[in-house]
């Protein structure tokens, strides 16, 4: 049985990825299973996916926590997310970053592969600047590195089940399969150790929350950030005012000034801004 | 400093768990600024419970109860009663749910409420679907909208029923204020929060919240899908002063409602006939809508008028 776990944000298909490659292996003859983990439902948030495959019928119906092969579908999500928890020994990890695999930090054993599959899926017409729908490039790649399944059932799957733009999806996971990168591990395997889960503390009397969110920074949400180009900026305080995060404050001279902890990378700022003078760039 | 033209006081924490670019969370930053500090917040479940607490810290600067979904009317009842018995006549309080949990699940605490005449404000942000739990059908999902229980493949083209017109369910329990609020026009929003807050008796707001995940937009376009709105008639600005009407943003022609609805994927599969059909109702309701105003000039419409004058109590 080979296990993998996917790693994405809400809005990249990382879901969607896993149930297609499932119809992949079904094709290629074996007995696969996914499912999604279960929790809230959020644009640009970390969201995880589940994928077994065998050749009879598998029975453990679980999350994965011991994976052989490690999926990521955004770089970003390497800061903040343990993504290579549990990672069995010789497994792979395969990350869309335009970096070279030897960049990539992994657990000592770890095969690494990534692909510039932002890059690909836009060339495609694959989502947006801002959310790139990367989830059919990353099964081309995920195809060649791992050989779990065939680049012929996985072209075929995804023609078949991709929700929109089926051939442009198809072409885009044959230019995956053609341009990821893998580098064997250099160091002898070293077995991963494994993490028990701290119980909860009962909870308090009184008020249940009293910390504000400020000790949370949501910038890891961010696939582009905004820069404001104060020259031309004048004071109008828009980008303040529209704000959903609150991320905008004020210099002593009443420029506005982005809070990097706190911005979510909307880009409402940029849209809403009268002499356009804050431009949304991408920081990977 | 920069001239503000909105109160500079944020009771809206960032680091909150909204999606980036939501327009909820944007209703709830101005309409705390308005607010103030002396504010307690009654939030059923829905997308501001998970945006509010992620355990254990809060996103708001203000007292926050988290209750159940049906219960946000008998929530605030219950505590401008505790509130009163405790003498602190000077915080105001406020529902704040979602169109799911207002429009269905929680209508009749709500109504209940509205014709306890408790001194409250009861705020439904209207994302227009039950976005928490990812995108279903709410009563408010507009006709023709795409979600994940009004699905577009086969036979089936998005909704098939109008949406709900909350503002008329409310009206018809005469309460001493209620308006419609849209995010994209911040000073109007704050013009309408200032002045709910200094009346007492039951109170009532509609804000737009556009929802770039499960409208299936660009987060960037939240503030110009919320103006399209507006400008178009599909969410018109008005207020509604013990049954006189004011359209606060006078639209000379209606801008047609396709950029509205071109604008949102969940809109995508409509065809001419369909987008004929939003238009005719758009029109129609901001025709009646002109009319009220008109007429309430004159004298508060019939139904708007109660034959007893109402008594605020808790």
């Amino acid at each position: 049985m080979i296990e993998i776990r996917f790693h994405g944000r809400g809005g990249q298909g990382a879901v969607l990825a896993s149930e297609m490659l499932s119809q992949a292996a079904f094709i290629d003859g074996k007995v696969p299973q996914s499912f999604p983990f279960f929790g809230v439902e959020r644009r640009g948030a970390p969201v995880t996916a589940f994928f077994r495959v065998d050749d009879h019928l598998i029975q453990i119906r679980t999350s994965i926590t011991q994976p052989d092969i490690v999926v990521v579908l955004d770089p970003g999500l390497l800061k903040v997310i343990p993504v290579a928890d549990g990672l069995r020994p010789g497994g792979l990890m395969l990350v869309n970053s335009r970096r070279p695999p030897a960049e990539i930090e992994a657990p000592p054993g770890a095969r690494r592969a990534t692909v510039d599959a932002s890059r690909i899926a836009l060339a495609h017409g694959l989502g947006s600047k801002t959310m790139p729908v990367v989830n059919t490039v990353i099964l081309g790649a995920l195809a060649r590195a791992s050989g779990v399944v065939s680049l012929e059932a996985i072209s075929a799957a995804i023609e078949k089940y991709a929700p929109a733009k089926p051939a442009q999806n198809r072409d885009a996971a044959i230019e995956g399969y053609g341009a990821v990168r893998t580098i064997d591990p250099t160091t002898s395997p070293v077995p991963p150790v494994p993490k028990v889960p701290h119980p909860l503390p009962p909870l308090p009397e009184g008020p249940i929350a009293s910390r504000p969110t400020t000790s949370i920074h949501t910038s890891s949400w961010r696939t582009l950030t905004p820069v404001i180009h104060l020259a031309h900026c004048t004071k109008c305080n828009f980008c303040w005012k529209f704000c959903p995060d609150d991320a905008i404050g004020f210099d002593d001279q009443g420029f506005p000034v982005i809070k990097l902890d706190y911005c979510k990378g909307c880009g409402i700022c940029a849209e809403e801004c009268p002499p356009k003078t804050i431009e949304m760039i991408s920081e990977d | 400093m920069a001239k503000l033209t909105l109160p500079a006081q944020e009771l809206m924490f960032s680091g909150h768990s909204a999606c980036p670019g939501c327009g909820a969370a944007l209703a709830m930053r101005l309409l705390l600024k308005g607010l103030g500090p002396r504010t307690v917040v009654s939030v059923p479940a829905c997308c501001w419970t998970v945006i509010a607490t992620p355990y254990p810290t809060t996103a708001l600067g203000v007292a926050m109860m988290d209750n159940p979904i049906e219960a946000t009317g008998a929530s605030i009842s219950g505590i401008r009663a505790a509130l009163d018995a405790m003498g602190e006549k000077d915080v105001t309080v406020v529902g704040f749910a979602g169109d799911g949990g207002t429009a269905d699940i929680g209508i009749q605490a709500l109504s209940g409420m509205l014709e306890r005449r408790t001194n409250a404000l009861y705020v439904m942000y209207d994302n227009e679907a039950y976005m928490n739990t990812g995108v279903q059908r709410s009563g408010e999902t507009p006709l023709g909208a795409w979600t994940t229980t009004t699905p577009v493949e086969g036979h089936e083209h998005g909704k098939i029923e109008a949406k709900k017109d909350m503002m008329a369910i409310v009206l018809a329990h005469h309460p001493v204020y209620a308006a419609t609020l849209n995010p994209s026009f911040p000073e109007d929003f704050e013009r309408k929060v200032e002045k709910a807050k200094a009346m007492s008796g039951p109170r009532f707001f509609d804000i737009f919240a556009p929802c770039s995940t499960g409208w299936r937009f660009d987060a960037q376009k939240t503030i110009a899908i919320g103006r399209l709105a507006t400008d178009t008639g599909v969410f018109p600005l008005y207020e509604v002063e013990n049954g006189r009407y004011h359209v606060t943003r006078k639209v000379g022609s209606l801008k047609p409602v396709e950029e509205y609805l071109h604008a949102q994927g969940r809109f995508r599969h409509l065809t001419p006939a369909n987008i004929a059909a939003v238009g005719a109702q758009v029109r129609d309701g901001w025709e009646k809508l002109l009319t009220f105003e008109s007429e309430s000039l004159v004298a508060p419409t019939p139904s708007a008028a109660p034959t007893a004058p109402p008594a605020t109590r808790a």
